[in-house]
C-alpha cells in the first residue's frame, strides 16, 4: 500500500531531518510514528504527500511513485491521502461545511470550484460531517468551535477526500487525554471499518500501546525501532531508551512529554 | 575591590556629582541613572536662564535683568531657584548613598531627587507655556456667546422668503421753473373694483403730476416740493405698510413724514389715505434733464415659508462632499496599497538579498510617508492641484498607500501556513488553495483595515479642508473668519454626527468581523 524507500531529507540550512529510512505499511494497518520533538516524524508524513520535497529516495503508494509525479499526477495522488495535523488546520474563517468541502476540491474541475461545489460534494461532505457526529454544526464558522471539534472537522475534510490512507500529524497533542482517545477513536473506527491505512504520528506511549497494529520509531532522523503492537506493549527501558535517547526516562507507567 | 578602595571611590564620586550633578552616579556604574540626572539638570538650568532673560528683557545690564525678573514674577524666579539648588543637594546625596551601598550591593540612591526634578519641570513648564488660569476664566464670559452659538447653531438653518403684497403709482415729475408747483385739488380716480376692495391691492394718488422738493442752491434754504394724497384700497388690515418711492434710474428709498418714516397701518377695509410731499431727489439736479417717471409703491412684507438656510444646505453637500472625499482616498489607498503590501511582506520578500533590499526600502519609504502628517500633504497638494477637494484626495490618498500599505503587509505575514498546508493535501491546485486557504484568512484584516481607514479618512478630511482641501472644513473655517458662530456652529454639528456615525458603524463592522 505504502513503501518508503531510503528517504533522506535535508533542509536548505543544512538540517538533516530523515536519514535514509525504508519501511512498508501493508493495507489496514494502524501504524504509530513515534519519536522525541524534532525526530522527523512530521517531516517523514510531509515527504509521503510530498508538502515537503525529499532529497533523495522515493515514496510509492498504491503503486504510484509522489516522488516522480508530475504536479497533475501529485495532486491525483494526494486527493487520495487524507491528512490530520496537530493544528487542526481548519480554515477558521471559513464555515464548518466549506471547511469539509475543501477535502473534494482534488476532485472537483479546475473552474467548477470557483463557482461552488457538485451535489455530489456536498452530499460526500455531509455524511462526511456525520460520521464524525458534526452534522448539526455544518452552519457554524470553524472558529466557534473548541479544539476537539476542529480537529473532528479536520478528519471529516480527510474523510471527504475519500482516502485509503490517512497521514495524522500528532492529531491529539492539542488535546486533553479525553478528547484525545475521542479523535483517535474515529480514526481507528475509520481503519477497522472503512479499511483506511491510517499512519500516525503519537507522543504518548499509552495511547501508543492501545491503537497501534505496528509501531516505527525515529531518532535523529533515523528508524530506530520497528515493531508490533505487541512488541511494543512489553517495551523494555533499553528500547525505549535506543528511541528515546539515553537520557529519557518513562513518565508515569508509560507516558513520554516532551523532554 | 576591598573597602577601602570602595569608600575612596564613593568620595570621589560625591565630589564629582557636587561639581557636575550625574557624573558621579555615572562613575558608580549607574549610567542611566547619571545620564537622566545630567540631562535634566542641564536642562532645567537652561530653561531657567532662557526664561529670566525673557521675563527681565528690556533691563540694562546682568544684575537689573534678573531684578527685573524676580520683580515681575517672584514666584516662578525664587521657586525654581530654591528648586534648582534642591536639586543639586539631593543629586549629591543619591551619589552619596549609592555610594554607601555599594558596600551592601543594595540599590541605593534617594528616590526623591526624581520627585523633585518633576515638580521643578512641572514649575518651569507652567512659565514656558504662559498657563494663566486666572484668565481662562475671565476671559469666559466674553467667549460664551459666541460658544453657544456654536453649541446651538440652529436658529441659522431656518430662513424665511419675503413675500411682498404691493402696488404702485406712477408719477410724471416735471422741472420747478415749467409748471410752479402743482398742488391738491383734484380727487383721486379710483376704480370701482378697487373700492369695492376685491381683487388686487391698489394705489392711487391725486395729483400724479408734481416738482420734487429742493434744497435752493444760493440760500440753502429747503423748498418742499408738491403735495399729494394717495389712496389705497385692498390691503391688509392691521398690518404696517411701508411706501418706498422710486427714482427714474431705479433707486429705491423709504418716503418720511416729518422726518419719520411712513409707516401706515390700513383699516378695517384694508384702505388708507395720506397726505405726502415729494421727496428730494436722490440725484443732483443737472443729472436730471426734463420730464421724469417716478413711482411710489405701497409695500406689506411678510415672513414666507421656512426654508433650509444657505448654512445648512452647503453644510449637508460639503458634508457629502467630504464623505466622498473619504471614500476617493480610500478607495485609490486600497488600489496603490494592495501591490505594495506585498513587498513590504517579510514572508514573501524573505527569498534573496534582493527582495529583502526592495522590502527594507519599501518598509522605510512607507514609514517616512506614514509619519508626515495629511495636513502637511494638504499643504502639497494644493500648491500642487490648487485649491478644492481634488487637492485633499490626493494628500489623504498619499498616507492611506503608506498607512494601508503597513497594516495589509501585518496581515499577510500574519498568515497561518497551516491551512495552507491542508488544503495543499487535499490535491487543490494553486488557484483553489489560493481561494480556499489565503483568502479567507485576508479578507477580513483586509475589510476591517480598509473600513478603519475610510473612518480616518473621513475624520482627517475635515481637517484638511481648513488648509484649503475641499469639504467641510473648507466652509467651516471661512464661517469662523466671518465671525459667524452659527453658521461654523451647523458645520461642527455635522462633523461631530459624522465622524460619531462612522465610527460607530465601522467599530460594529470590525467587531463583527473579528
Amino acid at each position: 500500500m505504502l513503501e518508503v524507500r531510503n528517504l533522506t531529507k535535508i533542509y536548505a540550512d543544512g538540517t538533516r531531518a530523515l536519514t535514509d529510512v525504508s519501511f512498508t505499511v501493508k493495507p489496514r494497518e494502524f501504524l504509530i510514528v513515534i519519536g522525541l520533538s524534532g525526530s522527523g516524524k512530521s517531516t517523514l508524513l510531509r515527504c509521503i504527500n510530498r508538502l515537503v520535497e525529499p532529497t533523495e529516495g522515493e515514496v510509492v503508494v498504491n503503486g504510484a511513485n509522489t516522488t516522480t509525479a508530475r504536479p497533475k499526477e501529485l495532486r491525483e495522488i494526494r486527493r487520495t491521502i487524507g491528512m490530520v495535523f496537530q493544528q487542526f488546520n481548519v480554515v477558521k474563517r471559513l464555515n464548518v461545511v466549506t471547511n469539509v468541502l475543501a477535502g473534494r476540491l482534488g476532485y472537483s474541475d479546475r473552474w467548477r470550484s470557483l463557482t461552488g461545489f457538485s451535489r455530489d460534494d456536498r452530499i460526500a461532505a455531509e455524511s462526511a460531517l456525520a460520521r464524525v457526529g458534526m452534522g448539526e454544526l455544518s452552519r457554524k464558522r470553524a472558529s466557534e468551535l473548541s479544539g476537539g471539534q476542529q480537529q473532528r472537522v479536520g478528519i471529516a475534510r480527510a474523510l471527504a477526500q475519500k482516502p485509503s490512507l490517512i497521514l495524522a500529524d500528532e492529531p491529539v497533542a492539542s488535546l486533553d487525554p479525553v478528547l484525545a482517545h475521542t479523535i483517535l477513536n474515529y480514526l481507528e473506527e475509520l481503519n477497522q471499518n472503512e479499511g483506511i491505512t491510517i499512519l500516525c504520528s503519537l507522543h504518548y506511549l499509552d495511547l501508543v500501546q492501545r491503537y497501534a497494529t505496528r509501531v516505527i520509531g525515529l531518532r535523529e532522523g533515523r528508524l530506530v525501532f520497528e515493531g508490533t503492537a505487541e512488541e511494543i506493549r512489553a517495551i523494555s527501558d533499553a528500547q525505549f531508551r535506543q528511541i528515546y535517547g539515553e537520557d529519557a526516562e518513562r513518565i508515569g507507567a508509560a507516558t513520554v512529554s516532551e523532554e | 575591590m576591598s573597602s577601602g578602595t570602595k569608600l575612596v571611590r564613593g568620595r570621589v564620586a560625591v565630589g564629582l556629582s557636587a561639581v557636575v550633578p550625574g557624573i558621579g552616579q555615572i562613575s558608580l556604574g549607574k549610567l542611566q541613572r547619571g545620564l537622566l540626572v545630567l540631562a535634566a539638570t542641564f536642562s532645567m538650568a537652561g530653561i531657567y536662564i532662557w526664561q529670566i532673560a525673557e521675563i527681565g528683557r528690556r533691563a540694562d545690564g546682568f544684575w537689573p535683568t534678573i531684578a527685573r525678573a524676580v520683580e515681575r514674577r517672584p514666584g516662578f524666579v525664587i521657586f525654581v531657584a530654591v528648586a534648582l539648588v534642591s536639586v543639586w543637594v539631593l543629586n549629591i546625596a543619591d551619589t552619596s548613598r549609592i555610594a554607601a551601598n555599594m558596600q551592601s550591593n543594595g540599590r541605593g540612591g534617594r528616590p526623591i531627587l526624581f520627585v523633585v526634578m518633576i515638580a521643578t519641570f512641572f514649575v518651569i513648564g507652567w512659565q514656558v507655556s504662559e498657563i494663566d488660569l486666572g484668565r481662562a476664566i475671565s476671559e469666559l464670559p466674553d467667549a460664551l456667546p459666541p460658544l453657544s452659538r456654536v453649541l446651538w447653531p440652529w436658529r441659522a438653518a431656518i430662513d424665511h422668503d419675503e413675500e411682498r403684497v404691493s402696488a404702485f403709482q406712477e408719477f410724471a415729475i416735471v422741472p420747478r421753473d415749467l409748471v410752479g408747483v402743482p398742488q391738491i385739488g383734484i380727487d383721486v380716480p379710483i376704480p370701482e373694483t378697487a373700492r369695492r376692495g376685491d381683487g388686487e391691492p391698489y394705489l392711487g394718488a391725486s395729483p400724479t403730476v408734481g416738482v420734487l422738493s429742493i434744497q435752493d442752491p444760493e440760500t440753502y434754504e429747503l423748498v418742499a416740493g408738491s403735495r399729494f394724497i394717495a389712496n389705497g384700497f385692498g390691503f391688509e388690515s392691521g398690518k404696517q405698510l411701508d411706501l418706498w418711492w422710486e427714482d427714474e434710474v431705479g433707486n429705491q428709498f423709504r418716503l418720511r413724514k416729518d422726518g419719520e418714516f411712513v409707516a401706515i397701518i390700513p383699516d378695517q377695509s384694508g384702505s388708507f389715505e395720506i397726505e405726502l410731499t415729494m421727496p428730494y431727489p436722490n440725484l443732483t439736479p443737472d443729472m436730471r434733464d426734463g420730464f421724469v417717471t417716478h413711482r411710489l409703491e405701497a409695500r406689506q412684507v411678510y415672513l414666507g415659508a421656512p426654508k433650509a438656510s444657505e448654512a445648512l444646505t452647503l453644510s449637508v453637500s460639503r458634508m457629502v462632499e467630504t464623505i466622498i472625499m473619504g471614500m476617493m482616498a480610500t478607495i485609490f489607498g486600497i488600489i496603490l496599497s494592495v501591490p505594495v503590501s506585498f513587498l513590504a511582506a517579510r514572508n514573501i520578500m524573505s527569498g534573496s538579498a534582493l527582495t529583502m533590499t526592495i522590502y527594507y526600502l519599501t518598509r522605510t519609504v512607507l514609514n517616512i510617508i506614514r509619519s508626515i502628517e495629511p495636513l502637511i500633504w494638504a499643504l502639497i497638494a494644493v500648491v500642487w492641484i490648487g485649491l478644492g477637494p481634488f487637492a485633499g484626495v490626493i494628500a489623504l490618498t498619499v498616507h492611506s498607500v503608506a498607512a494601508l500599505g503597513k497594516l495589509y503587509s501585518e496581515a499577510i505575514e500574519g498568515i497561518d501556513r497551516g491551512p495552507i498546508e491542508a488544503i495543499q493535501a487535499t490535491g487543490a491546485n494553486r488557484i483553489q488553495t489560493i481561494i480556499y486557504a489565503v483568502l479567507p484568512q485576508m479578507i477580513s484584516p483586509f475589510i476591517s483595515f480598509s473600513i478603519y481607514r475610510w473612518d480616518i479618512n473621513v475624520r482627517m478630511s475635515t481637517v484638511i479642508g481648513l488648509v484649503g482641501g475641499g469639504g467641510i472644513g473648507f466652509i467651516l473655517v471661512q464661517y469662523i473668519r466671518l465671525l459667524d458662530y452659527r453658521s461654523a456652529g451647523i458645520a461642527v454639528w455635522f462633523i461631530a454626527i459624522t465622524v460619531a456615525l462612522l465610527d460607530y458603524v465601522s467599530s460594529e463592522i470590525r467587531n463583527k468581523l473579528a
